[in-house]
């Protein structure tokens, strides 16, 4: 059997390692391995914010605290004041805490033998839906319910036209929804499956080279790896850019939220 | 029957590659003009770019639903 239909064999076991399975408890109360690593992920948040709000001071004393409140100047005035503009700061504690737990679980994701709690949709359906409630609740607090409901449709137009112009951005407004979660959840889960099949790749070339005695087919593993390392840097630079991107929409779903057109 | 099987997935993924070709034109004009707009001025670099990924965001919407309908249909 030559090494391509060995490696077209073992695609469905990875496949299947990526299907959510109960690691705790049984099947109706129980936990997947990426609920696990997300409450995982929580406590590395937590401990990390912790650590680095522990001794506050007006000159950041020391390097992880430094580190920590670099990270949440980004968020503020990269995120915050650059997209939502006026009345920003309240809503800086929400996006920090987005950008850090999504950028601790995509990271996360990254070391080998653990799982990223966004390479599911449960979790970043989860996420998306705290954003959605969280945007659409400071649109009504700013316009009141039914001012906000009216004013999906921007103002000016012709009589004719608000009613459907409404409706395409009622639509745009439930898109927004799935398209956070799914943008979170397709970037990590795509990501994953491609270092996974080159690393299957890698390997599977080398054992069937080296058993068959075949050192043209054992030599083709080493592009292979270098594959590997290559999509490796391409995910460690994802992982940072999906949760930037998470939380920059947020910034500007609130701000078309609040915002009177 | 596994012949079928086979078609409908192929066909899930030439959808999901057609519904891609939009997104990637789009992502590429504005990555185009962001790259443009930050040579001219380079002082609005930082602008340009936070304004160029919440549009490639936007654009890379349809891609994702193509992904999404790859995956439940």
């Amino acid at each position: 059997m030559d090494a391509l239909s060995i490696l077209s064999a073992d695609v469905p076991h990875l496949q299947e390692s990526f299907n959510s399975a109960v690691v705790i408890g049984t099947a109706e109360i129980g936990m997947t391995q990426y609920i696990l690593w997300m409450i995982i992920c929580w406590l590395i948040t937590l401990a990390v914010v912790m650590a680095g709000a522990k001794k506050l001071s007006l000159v950041p004393s020391g390097k992880f605290s430094s580190i920590v409140e670099y990270g949440y100047n980004f968020v503020a005035k990269d995120m915050g004041e650059g997209v939502i503009g006026h009345g920003y700061k309240k809503h800086v504690p929400f996006l920090a805490t987005m950008f850090f737990f999504i950028l601790i679980s995509n990271f996360v994701g990254l070391i080998p033998g653990c799982k990223t709690p966004t390479g599911t949709i449960s979790v970043t359906w989860a996420l998306a839906t705290i954003s959605f409630f969280y945007f659409n609740y400071y649109g009504i607090k700013a316009h009141g319910g039914l001012a906000y409901i009216k004013s999906l449709a921007p103002s000016g137009l012709p009589k004719p036209m608000v009613p459907i112009i409404w409706f395409f951005e009622l639509i745009s407004l439930i898109l927004r929804w799935l398209t956070l979660a799914v943008r979170l959840y397709g970037n990590m889960f795509a990501g994953h499956m491609v270092l996974g099949i080159f690393a299957l790749a890698a390997s599977v070339f080398l054992t069937t080279g080296i058993q068959a005695a075949d050192f043209l087919t054992a030599g083709l593993s080493i592009p292979w790896f270098l594959m590997v390392v290559a999509m490796y840097a391409l995910e460690t630079l994802v992982a940072f850019l999906q949760a930037y991107v998470f939380t920059i929409l947020s910034a500007v779903y609130i701000n078309l939220a609040t915002s009177s057109h | 029957m596994a012949e079928t099987t086979l078609i409908i997935a192929a066909l899930k993924v030439v959808g999901y590659g057609l519904g891609a070709i939009g997104p990637g034109i789009g992502i590429g004009i504005a990555c185009y003009g962001c790259c443009v707009a930050s040579a001219r001025q380079p002082e609005l670099a930082g602008r340009m770019f936070t304004n160029f990924i919440i549009g490639a965001a936007l654009a890379e919407a349809l891609a994702l639903i193509g992904f999404v309908l790859a995956f439940i249909m």
